[in-house]
């Protein structure tokens, strides 16, 4: 299954920020929905601002055209402000991007664990997100960070409780 | 962060859940053992491979020797792997057993606490008074039944008097005016009708 690219990505002004205003928003809604849904198709949960220039997301070679950093950096910045992508350090070069928040994916993990009646039951992150039990849900191969903050929003729901230990973490759900 | 939210409900994690979970946590760094061992396995079966091509069979018997022995070392991880899922289950299964045991015993408390409501002289009690509210409200219901039926009895002899001292004049006054009269001519027209109807009928086929 290959990544279905929206009309305007063969659109070559696509790829300039286009000065009119409602214009441009039209543009950065397009850019933005374009760039959570290559991260969701790739199952890309930490982006690096360069490697994302150079990556088929902002990088047409068909037609040999590419958003500039100051574009990215717009597009990303609008992605942050409606909460899907939060800057890793202050120079802006790594996010992350959330393109399904915390609360879907403890949701989801949630249905997993009540559908195989594990409510109740202690797992280890590692457990979770690489185990063999979860070969297959959505969830699987998720980042830890993405796990813990899904996991601390069915905390504060009461669902779950993470576990802190010497070495590593644990959640027992409810 | 976690351990904040952790800290003001620690209620609700047990030290057999931390058990659970240090035991699991093991499994899991075994797990990743496994599967290292299985690609330096796959590695060394390749290395292993070119050794012979190249012509190399001393340095390949040693590699196979190295491979032999890891495959031991994880049979041993996987062995392992099992001990400690088996101890999890185990102490999964203690937990659920503590549960059940947990709610019998909140059960046969409960009981005991009704019992002590209930004494057994309590109950007889009650039970002789219930006899004797039935054996009163008996003699209320006959009370009442036995003057009902003691009027019946009036009632009935009565009747059976009027009808039998009756018996010559009552039939003859019906029998002639009211209810031939009526009848007849009720009946009459009634019978009549469906006769004219069909007479229609076949005038009219």
């Amino acid at each position: 299954m290959s990544f279905e690219w929206p009309w305007q990505y063969n659109f070559p002004p696509f790829f300039t920020l286009q000065p009119n205003v409602d214009t441009r928003q039209k543009q950065l809604a397009a850019w933005c929905s374009l760039a959570l849904s290559y991260c969701r198709h790739h199952k890309l949960y930490t982006l690096d601002v360069m490697e994302a220039q150079e990556s088929p997301m902002f990088n047409n070679k068909k037609i040999e055209r590419k958003l500039s950093m100051e574009a990215i950096q717009v597009v990303f910045e609008e992605l942050r402000k409606k909460g899907n992508l939060e800057w890793l350090d202050k120079n802006k070069s790594r996010c992350l991007v959330m393109w399904r928040r915390p609360e879907e994916w403890g949701k989801l993990i949630y249905q997993w664990v009540s559908k195989n009646g594990m409510v109740n039951s202690v797992f280890t992150l590692y457990e979770l997100s690489n185990g063999d039990d979860t070969e297959g849900e959505e969830f699987h191969g998720l980042e830890e960070w993405m796990l813990l903050r899904s996991l601390q929003a069915l905390q504060t729901d009461g669902k779950a409780e993470v576990i802190t230990m010497d070495d590593g973490k644990g959640v027992k759900f409810f | 962060m976690g351990n904040l939210f952790g800290k003001k409900k620690q209620t609700r994690v047990t030290e057999q859940d931390k058990a659970i979970l240090q035991l699991k946590q093991q499994r899991d760094k075994l797990r990743q053992y496994q599967k290292k061992i299985n690609q330096q396995l796959e590695k060394e079966r390749l290395l292993a491979k070119q050794l012979l091509k190249d012509g190399k069979k001393e340095k390949a018997l040693l590699l196979l020797k190295k491979k032999r022995y890891q495959e031991q070392l994880l049979d041993k991880t996987e062995n392992q792997i099992s001990n400690l899922e088996r101890m999890v289950q185990d102490l999964e299964f203690a937990q659920i057993e503590k549960k059940v045991i947990d709610g019998l015993k909140a059960g046969n408390d409960c009981l005991k606490k009704m019992h002590e409501v209930m004494s057994i002289e309590e109950v007889e009690r009650i039970m002789d008074e219930t006899q004797d509210a039935i054996e009163y409200q008996r003699q209320i219901d006959d009370m009442l039944a036995g003057s009902l039926s003691q009027e019946d009895e009036d009632a009935v002899l009565a009747e059976l008097e009027a009808i039998t001292q009756g018996d010559v004049e009552l039939p003859d006054v019906p029998s002639d005016k009211l209810p031939e009269v009526p009848e007849a001519t009720e009946d009459k027209p009634e019978r009549e009708r469906p006769r004219k109807k069909s007479e229609r009928e076949m005038l009219a086929a």
